[in-house]
């Protein structure tokens, strides 16, 4: 398990290492005007506020317990918002973890409660005997698992009900680590945006009025700002001073900038293996309940499509046959008619099956990803402008994830967007496959609970690849879909 | 015969409509769900409604439910119950109503159009029409395979027969014996199985259900 965990944080790991390479090319030193010592200053800039609040926040509710609990689900969106602002300003991404939620607690009845406890402790879970009453209260593992585990081991469950569900939403949030470490950075966060305060504004300020020095002392004012400026002599003195100040203001702020990432991967990231662990096991139920769906969904495709069109022919043809056998008079026309129908029915049956053949799986995506979109794209009802570039080939479990996708982003262009043209990009570059979409209609695209975006969002993160959404109102809508090389 | 239809699919409702109104039967209407159905024998009184087990909302047995509602409200419409699975489970809730006017077949037995309305005509005159499947499925699953194993390779091609709800004519004409010889395999099955003797066609079968589904 552990090497599981190992592997699939550096695969996570490697996907976050590509964005920072394509979003912050170069660094360095000494240019205070570069396009990455602007993001930091306004980095800088945007998270002070933000920061001060957030303390303003959570200082208070640390006053008692049930309040931290109820300041659990605000301190998770002020992480949410420094982990979009780093993403947005520095490309520094880093995954969510986990939100706060009800820790699921229930009562369990049964007469050997020792034993079943025994027996949940065993298999990861927390159970605790009652005293006094026969049974057990279990957290950490589902009920189903509990009753799985009762059956097999031949005890006998009298009945199974959620504990107190108002303790339950408590257990969930005081003492969650995630919103703990979240209160910890920002801790930290304070002081550190201080210090980027005080650098942009030493450095940047104070550099360009010491560089200006002389005209300000020909302008008459001596003023202070440390050094007194009483001759033009020492104005001119006072130059390569605030050339020096502008020059180290950019590496100044970067490392500062560069342990606040650090803070935020640490602290605002879901980092201990027990998150983790409690991340993959959602996305394995996502992912488990996924595959049970498009099985359910092929049935009813086939029940409902090409299984009801062969037996109303098989009607046609029994129906045929008879007419064919009456001894007195053969209706011909009748017939012929009948046959007609029988063979149009089984000319649309071809077509259904095709349909679901190829949904179920592309044949062309053996020969790659990028034959496949061609295919794809040709079909689709608005044209599409494709771009590949998949130098090596994804494994299958990915392209086949990629492929689905982006057949169903297309289906929402073409369905909502109402856009006239879109752009479908697929893009491999080692350790990571990026499948972008880009349509011109009305925008406003956004993921609902249970909509077509979020579900296919779901499937994406159970292979740990991620969703994003850019689509303002009035458009455009950019779809971007990142997907690890395997899966 | 008066018919209502209740089947979701609209090629296979208009088949069978076309298939029954050929043969001289009236289609008093022909709905795509369970509610409509049970409104629709309620107001025409039908003397025969043709259910699909999967209809909407929830496409799972919804059917089957409404046909137990209407054995309940209406005795007297006959119910044939008819889907492209056979499941077992199904077959006892069915069976387990213990009254004649009922039937559960495949789908696909529509196409031999003859002994489809034939089963019809049979469940509207109080008989049974079960399918191969279902018989061989009971038949299977019936707790009493011992007795069931004494009896001859005959005799249990006789017993699947009168369990789909075949009358002896029937019987007779399908594994090409005399009528004679299949009221004696009858009476020897009925012996071997310990169940009491009876002369009504009808009668005759339920028993043999009955005896299967328990």
């Amino acid at each position: 398990m552990t090497q599981e965990i190992a592997i699939a944080d550096g695969r996570r790991g490697a996907v976050m290492n590509d964005n920072q390479n394509m979003t912050e090319p170069d660094a360095a030193w000494g240019a205070p005007f570069a396009k990455r010592a602007w993001a930091e200053l306004r980095y800088a800039l945007v998270t002070l506020p933000l920061s001060v609040v957030a303390v303003a926040f959570i200082v208070p509710m640390l006053y008692a317990g049930p309040l931290w609990a109820a300041s659990a689900e605000g301190v998770w969106k002020f992480g949410a918002a420094s982990r979009f602002l780093a993403r947005k300003l520095l490309g520094e991404d880093v995954p969510a973890p986990p939100r706060p939620r009800s820790l699921v607690r229930y009562k369990v009845r049964t007469t050997d409660g020792a034993r079943l406890a025994a027996l949940v402790e065993e298999a990861g879970g927390k159970a605790r005997v009652w005293e006094g009453k026969p049974g057990v209260t279990v957290k950490r593992l589902p009920p189903s698992r509990v009753a799985e585990l009762a059956a097999e081991a031949n005890v006998a469950i009298d009945e199974i009900r959620p504990g107190n569900s108002v303790i339950n939403w408590m257990d969930g949030r005081m003492t969650n680590p995630v919103i703990w470490r979240a209160r910890a950075y920002f801790g930290l966060k304070l002081p550190l945006a201080a210090a980027g305060l005080i650098v942009a504004a030493g450095c940047w300020l104070g550099g360009l009025y010491y560089l200006t020095a002389p005209a300000w002392w020909s302008l008459g004012l001596h003023g202070t700002l440390g050094f007194r400026i009483t001759t033009l002599g020492i104005a001119f003195c006072l130059c390569p001073l605030g050339a020096a100040l502008l020059f180290s203001g950019p590496g100044l702020l970067h490392g500062v900038t560069n342990v606040d990432c650090w803070l935020i991967r640490g602290l605002l990231g879901p980092s201990s293996p027990a998150e983790r662990i409690r991340a993959l096991e959602e996305s394995r139920a996502i992912a488990v309940d996924d595959a049970a769906a498009r099985l359910r969904g092929i049935e009813r495709d086939l029940h409902d499509g090409a299984q009801a069109q062969l037996v109303a022919l098989s009607m046609k043809l029994g129906l045929a046959r008879e007419k064919l056998q009456d001894d007195e008079r053969v209706d011909l026309a009748r017939v012929t008619g009948l046959v007609e129908d029988a063979h149009r029915g089984i000319l649309e049956a071809i077509v259904d099956l095709r349909t679901l053949a190829r949904g179920i799986h592309p044949p062309v995506l053996d020969q790659g990803l990028a034959d496949a979109l061609v295919t794809l794209t040709t079909r689709s009802a608005i044209p599409v402008e494709l771009v590949t570039d998949i130098p090596e080939r994804p494994s299958d479990a990915i392209e086949t994830m990629a492929y689905f996708s982006a057949a169903e982003l297309l289906t929402n262009v073409a369905k909502h967007s109402g856009a006239r043209h879109a752009t479908l990009e697929a893009v491999h570059v080692p350790g990571l496959l990026r499948v972008r979409i880009t349509d011109d209609g009305q925008g406003g695209a956004r993921l609902v609970p249970g909509g077509g975006l979020c579900g296919l969002a779901d499937r994406v993160r159970a292979v740990d690849g991620r969703v994003e959404i850019d689509s303002p109102r009035g458009g455009p809508t950019t779809v971007t879909v990142e997907l690890p090389s395997h899966a | 015969m008066r018919i209502v239809i209740a089947e979701d699919a609209a090629v296979i409702r208009a088949g069978l409509a076309e298939i029954l109104t050929e043969r001289g039967h009236e289609i008093v209407a022909a709905v795509g769900d369970a509610e409509a159905l049970k409104d629709a024998v309620a107001a025409r009184q039908p003397d025969v409604a043709i259910v699909d087990v999967r209809m909407p909302p929830s496409h799972t047995d919804e059917g089957l439910r409404a046909a137990i509602a209407i054995r309940r409200a209406h005795p007297g419409v006959g119910i044939l119950v008819f889907s492209q699975y056979i499941e077992t489970r199904y077959a006892a809730d069915l069976l387990a109503m213990r009254s004649g006017g009922v039937g559960y077949l495949l789908k696909d037995r529509v196409a031999n159009v003859a002994e489809f309305t034939d089963a019809i005509t049979r469940i509207a005159g109080g008989g049974t029409a079960l399918d191969p499947e279902v018989v061989s499925g009971l038949l299977n699953a019936s707790r009493h395979a011992s007795a069931l194993s004494t009896l001859t390779a005959r005799e249990h091609d006789v017993l699947a027969l009168m369990a789909e709800g075949r009358s002896n004519i029937a019987i007779a004409d399908r594994i090409a014996v005399s009528e004679r010889a299949v009221e004696k395999h009858i009476s020897n099955i009925f012996t071997k199985l310990g169940l009491p003797p009876s002369d009504s066609d009808h009668r005759r079968v339920l028993a043999v259900l009955a005896y299967l589904g328990t």
